[in-house]
């Protein structure tokens, strides 16, 4: 009876970390280590309070894990169990204190924003060119000759250019890419290329070009509806 | 009720430390070239036996097609780089196949400069943010070192302090080349029709991706050299134990048939931004600093121990 509350408490945090290391990264992105510490550290708050409230419950939590420090009234298999994370403890601390202060020879882990908000004024626009076969046909043929050496004829970032580039042109086919995006935003992103990526998108590493220098409007509309046919798909709505 | 309250913030005290041993920290898997310290001078000739103390880092390129007076395929198709300082100069040496050797064959490393970020091309301006000029080492058969400047392009120049030195030496030994090569082919039917995809009605495009080894005669080995630091605002400066960003360029310099440049001017082998790291020189306080950790952690178990056996709960 004693040992339950103390069992249900690492339960209980063993469950949060999964669920906020495992579970969430399966629907959006993944949590920094910083803030899953922090929920972790109000769960235990929370145990700590709730098991603290009476006398009775302090020693329901508390209890063992007191009895295993003090090595108290314990024998076997626990007692070995103290003595190694008795000496284990220290050493922990002190790699974990050198490893800390080792110059990494890793590059800062980089995290740049694939899809960043776009400018106001590039939101909502509609596809002013009709859907045409013609038209399609037609930035599919300006696809082919600005966009291919990048993004491959078959749509797919396997350009004969791509490999020299980091991060690497986009894969319209993935799921990822413009299968996520309006038209609006694709409009925004080829007109004003990597270069016109705020700050958490990295425009300073994007080889993506800014096609306003040399594009028409109306062409980019073409290529827009020409990518989704290519790659399968279509444009995100609101509706 | 002191009792508990004390317990409280043991047991706090307690899941945290161990809690924090095992934030894992997380890598980048981002490819930097990494620069040796070595003892001595560092190598300003590119046949130097030193240069086998360097690991090789190998960066594929792409045929510059981001801006205008594009070139649809370009001779080199991967550099391997080393790097070695001493604390005082730092050398880059990079190693590329070409067939010939030609004056007009050439290869730059690209920084940038100060805290501001630089676009990897010549440092473009940025719709949304502010950036910063790039600073360019450039080396040409014929003519030798450029220490060069850009922000914005059409706004390369020579500097007015040359802090560079550069050596290239072309061998015609053979040597192995890896790159992607792919193949575009209109699928047909076993009768030889063009197979059409039903839903758009165009014609089916098969793909075919390999990586290609290939023995080649000739390559080139150019070094470049500069102390770490110098005292040029337009210069870039290294510390070690950082990761400042790394450009290549490379231009074969061979005449087609008709004697024109093949690859001149922005018609060249490019790559985005890279890292290199110089490595700093050995710390040995990192190791007390450990110790120190393991003796207090000690302490402060022994203390938490004496005090549980004490007032123990039950
Ligand atoms: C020099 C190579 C290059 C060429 C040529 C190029 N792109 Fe890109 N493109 C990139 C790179 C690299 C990225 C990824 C980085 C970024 O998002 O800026 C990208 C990203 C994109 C994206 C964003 C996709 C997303 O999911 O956010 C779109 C849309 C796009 N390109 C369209 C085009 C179109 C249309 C053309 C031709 C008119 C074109 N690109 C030509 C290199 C290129």
């Amino acid at each position: 009876m004693g040992s339950s509350l103390t069992i249900k408490g690492g339960v209980l945090l063993v469950a949060v970390f999964l669920v906020l290391k495992f579970g969430l990264p399966l629907f959006t992105a993944p949590l920094p280590m910083s803030l899953i510490w922090l929920y972790l550290f109000l769960t235990t708050i929370g145990i700590v309070v709730f098991g603290t409230l009476s006398g009775h419950s302090t020693e329901a939590l508390l209890g063992p894990i007191f009895r295993f420090l003090s090595g108290e009234g314990i024998g076997g298999a626990t007692k070995f169990a103290r003595v190694a994370v008795l000496v284990l403890f220290p050493l922990l601390v002190g790699w974990q204190t050198y490893s800390g202060l080792v110059p990494s020879s890793e590059p800062p882990s980089e995290n740049r924003t694939i899809h960043p908000a776009p400018p106001g004024e590039f939101v909502g626009l509609a596809n002013p060119v009709a859907n045409t076969p013609e038209n399609v046909m037609q930035g599919k043929g300006f696809f082919s000759a600005f966009c291919s050496p990048c993004h491959g004829a078959k749509f797919n970032g396997n350009g004969p250019a791509s490999d020299g580039f980091n991060p690497p042109p986009a894969n319209f086919v993935d799921a990822g890419t413009i299968a996520q995006l309006q038209e609006s935003y694709l409009f925004w992103r080829i007109k004003k290329g990597g270069v016109g990526l705020p700050v958490e998108g990295h425009p300073w590493k994007s080889a993506m070009p800014r096609w306003e220098v040399e594009l028409s409007d109306d062409m980019i509309w073409k290529i827009i509806m020409a990518e989704y046919a290519g790659s399968g798909h279509k444009p995100r709505t609101w509706e | 009720m002191m009792m508990s309250h004390r317990h409280a913030l043991l047991t706090v005290a307690l899941v945290f430390s161990f809690g924090w041993l095992f934030v894992v920290p997380v890598f980048a898997e981002d490819v930097a070239v990494r620069v040796k310290l070595i003892q001595g001078e560092v190598p300003t000739d590119p046949l130097s036996a030193d240069w086998n103390k360097a690991p090789s880092t190998e960066f594929p390129m792409s045929p510059q097609v981001h801006w205008q007076q594009r070139i649809g395929s370009v001779t080199v198709k991967s550099i391997k780089v080393r790097c070695l300082h001493n604390n005082k100069q730092i050398a880059f040496m990079l190693e590329y196949a070409d067939p010939t050797q030609d004056p007009a064959d050439a290869a730059a490393l690209e920084f940038m400069v100060g805290e501001k970020k630089a676009h990897f091309a010549h440092g473009q301006p940025m719709a949304q943010v502010q950036g910063g000029p790039v600073n360019i080492w450039y080396w040409r058969n014929n003519t030798g070192a450029a220490d060069m400047s850009a922000m914005g392009f059409g706004t390369l120049k020579k500097q007015a302090q040359q802090d560079i030195q550069a050596k290239g030496i072309w061998k015609d030994e053979k040597t192995k080349i890896k790159f992607k090569e792919r193949k575009l082919s209109l699928r047909k039917d076993p009768k030889g029709e063009l197979v059409k995809d039903p839903k758009t009605g165009d014609p089916v495009v098969d793909e075919e991706t390999k990586v290609v080894e290939q023995e080649v005669t000739g390559v080139w080995r150019v070094v470049f050299t500069r102390t770490l630091t110098t005292t040029d605002k337009e210069d870039a400066q290294f510390q070690p134990g950082t990761f400042p960003n790394i450009a290549f360029a490379v231009w074969d310099g061979h005449k087609s048939d008709t004697g024109d440049l093949k690859e001149s001017g922005s018609q060249k082998a490019v790559t985005s931004w890279w890292y290199f790291n110089a490595e700093p020189p050995a710390d040995y306080s990192i190791y007390l600093y450990g110790l120190v950790a393991v003796v207090l952690a000690a302490g402060v178990e022994f203390v938490i121990i004496r005090k549980v056996q004490k007032g123990s709960p039950t």
